[in-house]
């Protein structure tokens, strides 16, 4: 499938916004990419698209950060972890199980914890503003997640 | 006059009971049953104090702990192990542990015959446990374990037997209990699925003694060691894992 082209931090805004809409109960999206490729920015859209007022900044410090919305977002950051027991500690799967909508960045690090059916999101730095993002399903839900996402980023119109 | 608090955090509910044992008797004082998804730590110690002030009484009349050990949500049991153990030891009493599947079995001990308990472990999996219960009261049959949803319909569909099914598990899984059992499955209704301060009191009742133990005998049940206990069990080592958690069998 084709990845989606993000031209500046504002696309990718808009983007996050459409996939906030589109999220369900207990879904959950693994964010891979480098520094300053736009993963903090893409949550920050989806939390906008689940109407959530909070400002979102990245959970590096945090480990999780939970903003309150539509659905719960859940948003982790699993790099200082050092062993998968301590996914236990976070209530990592009572997280993602708890009917809110959940982003793992460096959830590369614990492939075994993550459920089978999740939307894999990929972003790539192309050029100074270029970006795109590449989206894996592994399961039902989240093939037609990364379906519905990509056709409303194709779709255009204002951003909403 | 022997008053026990009591209570249960290893599911959405916070289930508090307050009551007085006396060899087999059980007199109920209170019982507070709040639903509390994902709040369970800032909901337990307010509901427990109104249990009491229901009773009329305050934590200092208590002259035992009593807590559900899981299997349940990690983080919940861990909650409400480690609140027991706090309440214990600043109130010099003893602890018990109940089994949270046991009392959720509990609440349906009007039934005679088997009562199959599917609590919820998350990632796919379910906390199995069968009892029959029947007039001269209930009898566990089976350890607390982990295990495959399906795999645990399969063994209960060979018996042959209707069992009256239970526990926050279904919510996920009873479509597969139902498939696999078929007649034999009989659901429970679903405000049954959770555990009660009133089952907890009658679960530690029906043990028969009134003893508790020391605050640091009492052991949470998780079912899923970590790979560090895995190793340290499979050399052979200490019969309390450093982290006091017990696993599969351990002592409770």
């Amino acid at each position: 499938m084709s990845p989606i082209t993000s031209s500046s931090p504002r696309d990718t805004l808009r983007f996050g916004r459409r996939l906030g809409a589109l999220l369900r109960a207990d879904d959950v999206v693994t964010l891979s990419g480098d520094l300053g490729a736009g993963k903090t920015c893409l949550v920050k859209g989806v939390a906008e698209g689940l109407g959530i007022l909070d400002p979102v900044t990245s959970p590096t410090f945090n480990i999780l950060l939970v903003h309150r919305g539509r659905l719960t977002l859940n948003h982790f950051d699993l790099y200082r972890l050092d062993r998968a027991e301590q996914l236990e500690d976070i209530d990592f799967f009572g997280s993602l199980e708890s009917g809110g909508a959940s982003f793992v960045e460096w959830g590369e690090r614990f492939p075994e914890a993550l459920p089978a059916d999740h939307m894999a999101v990929t972003i790539t730095i192309t050029g100074d503003d270029q970006r795109t993002l590449e989206l894996v399903g592994g399961g039902p839900r989240s093939e037609s997640l990364a379906e519905a996402w990509r056709a409303a980023c194709a779709a255009g119109g204002d951003g909403r | 006059m022997r008053v026990v608090l009591c209570f249960d955090t290893a599911t959405e509910r916070v289930a508090v009971g307050v009551g007085v044992l006396d060899g087999g008797g059980l007199e109920v004082l209170a019982s507070r049953d709040v639903d509390a998804p994902r709040a369970a730590l800032s909901v337990l110690l307010p509901t427990v104090r109104e249990a009491l002030a229901q009773a009329g009484l305050t934590v200092g009349d208590c002259r035992m702990i009593a807590v559900g050990r899981g299997p349940g949500s990690f983080t919940g049991v861990r909650i409400g192990v480690a609140t027991a153990k706090g309440i214990a030891r600043g109130l010099g009493v003893s602890l018990r542990g109940v089994g949270t599947l046991d009392a959720v079995a509990r609440r349906a001990a009007g039934h005679v015959g088997l009562v199959g308990v599917v609590g919820d472990a998350m990632r796919g999996e379910v906390y199995p446990a069968l009892l029959r219960c029947g007039p001269e009261g209930v009898a566990r049959l089976s350890p607390d374990r982990v295990a495959d949803p399906r795999e645990v319909a399969t063994e209960w569909a060979s018996l042959q037997e209707s069992v009256l099914l239970t526990g926050n598990g279904l919510a996920k899984h009873g479509g597969v209990f139902g498939e696999v059992m078929g007649s034999n499955a009989v659901f429970a209704s679903e405000d049954l699925w959770a555990p009660t301060g009133v089952a907890l009191l009658e679960a530690l009742a029906s043990e028969g003694s009134c003893e508790g133990v020391g605050p640091g005998e009492i052991l949470p049940v998780y079912t899923r060691l970590s790979d560090a206990e895995e190793r340290e069990r499979a050399s052979g080592g200490a019969c309390a894992p450093p982290s006091g958690v017990a696993g599969p069998g351990g002592r409770p």
